[in-house]
């Protein structure tokens, strides 16, 4: 019994003296260093990836509420007296805001009489033209033609976004619309109307709008869908919850 | 040619440790933005025009897709390949490896000016994760050249069967 413990004793000694030495020479510990490196590096980057992945699939914060309610100096179509209400900012040089607009011009007709539709300006830095094209689509406004220069001005955008002279381009429109030359030429200059257009921009700033086009329905931001379908089918459950 | 065998299996000094921080760095940069621009293309919430980002026309223009596959997925492929081989000279300390690497920067800044002409002339707007993108495999070029010149190879000359000798 006495010597069996002592062998086993002798034994462990054995093999810890043989661990010692294999960690001298080193050969083993190289081993994990190695393995802890490519581990590491993987894990690593998966982790990376699984992050960034996350970051660029996740929604955008959709917890941004409207603040400026729905005024009589907004532009609102529709039933003005809805249930349900639609407040859009955009911007006229943004492709994403020209790519939805016949989407929600179909909604507007769809719905036109259940859902009321306001367009509030956010023109983005980027965009060179935008503000002008703001400051036109008011300046149709004055002579009661918002949503006609609106229209024009999005079916168009090719053919002003990146001009120099897009002033021109507007005239032309203002012309197709049978405006008022003189005024149309004035209320494009007007400090009013730059004003208005900046306040438009600012109450989006204050409802946390950071891309175009944002849209709040019944002051809580959607994320909108690409395609009619699903817009209709969001619009109809608000028309629906909202009688 | 055997002049060069010694001092590949050598681990020497003649590549600083910044430059393979740097490289590791950098391909992590460009990874986390290629994987970001990859995941948006797939998850990515529709398409709108953002105060930070600018407008997704990069994005979602045709040219952001070669044969079905987004290009964002070939950049993940290539700094996480470019990330593998710095790592690999770590491991093996065969310089050869980082040799290698530095060659095969050239496809990143290929494809970077590529991307960039598109943007500029073709699209008419740029996109800022694809900047970074380009700043990146622009840096990973300059690294790979610091590490050839540190080698004292020029840039076309090399021998395939010793890139990946494991020393």
């Amino acid at each position: 019994m006495e010597e069996q413990q002592i062998t086993k004793k002798e034994r462990w000694e054995l093999k810890r003296q043989e661990k010692l030495e294999r960690q001298e020479n080193g050969a083993k510990s190289r081993l994990i260093k190695r393995f802890l490196l490519w581990a590491l590096v993987l894990a690593g980057t998966a982790g990376l990836i699984f992050g960034m992945v996350k970051l660029g699939g996740s929604e955008p914060d959709q917890s941004a509420i409207l603040i400026n309610a729905v005024s009589p100096s907004d532009w609102t179509k529709g039933n003005k007296e809805a249930k349900v209400v639609l407040v859009e900012y955009s911007d006229f040089q943004c492709p994403a805001c020209a790519y939805y607009y016949p989407l929600l011009k179909k909604l507007s007709q769809d719905f036109g009489d259940k859902v009321s539709f306001t367009y509030r300006h956010f023109p983005l830095r980027q965009h060179i033209n935008a503000r002008l094209a703001a400051y036109a689509a008011e300046a149709a406004g004055k002579q009661n033609k918002f949503w006609e220069m609106h229209d024009l001005i999005f079916e168009n955008q090719t053919k002003w976004e990146n001009r120099g002279d897009a002033e021109k381009v507007f005239k032309e429109f203002a012309n197709s619309l049978d405006l008022n030359a003189d005024l149309f030429k004035n209320d494009l200059d007007s400090k009013e109307i730059k004003d208005k257009v900046e306040n438009d921009l600012q109450s989006g700033v204050k409802s946390q709008v950071n891309s175009t086009p944002t849209i709040f329905l019944n002051g809580k931001k959607i994320e909108v869908p690409p395609n009619y379908d699903e817009l209709q089918n969001i619009i109809n459950e608000a028309v629906k919850n909202n009688p | 040619m055997t002049n060069s065998k010694t001092s590949s299996t050598r681990p020497s000094k003649i590549i600083p440790n910044w430059v393979i921080f740097a490289l590791i760095a950098v391909s992590l940069i460009g990874l986390a933005d290629s994987s970001y621009l990859a995941a948006k293309h797939y998850l990515g919430s529709p398409i709108n025009c953002s105060i930070f980002n600018g407008c997704e026309v990069v994005t979602t223009s045709p040219y952001s897709v070669i044969l079905g596959v987004p290009v964002a997925l070939f950049g993940v492929l290539y700094y996480f390949s470019f990330l593998l081989l710095t790592i690999l000279y770590l491991d093996s300390k065969n310089e050869k490896t980082l040799e290698f690497a530095a060659r095969f920067s050239i496809v990143g800044v290929a494809a970077s000016i590529w991307f960039l002409f598109l943007q500029i002339f073709i699209i008419k707007a740029l996109c800022l994760y694809c900047l970074i993108s380009t700043t990146t495999s622009a840096t990973l070029f300059v690294l790979g050249l610091i590490v050839l010149k540190r080698k004292n190879v020029s840039f076309f000359q090399d021998n395939l069967r010793d890139y990946f000798r494991i020393s």
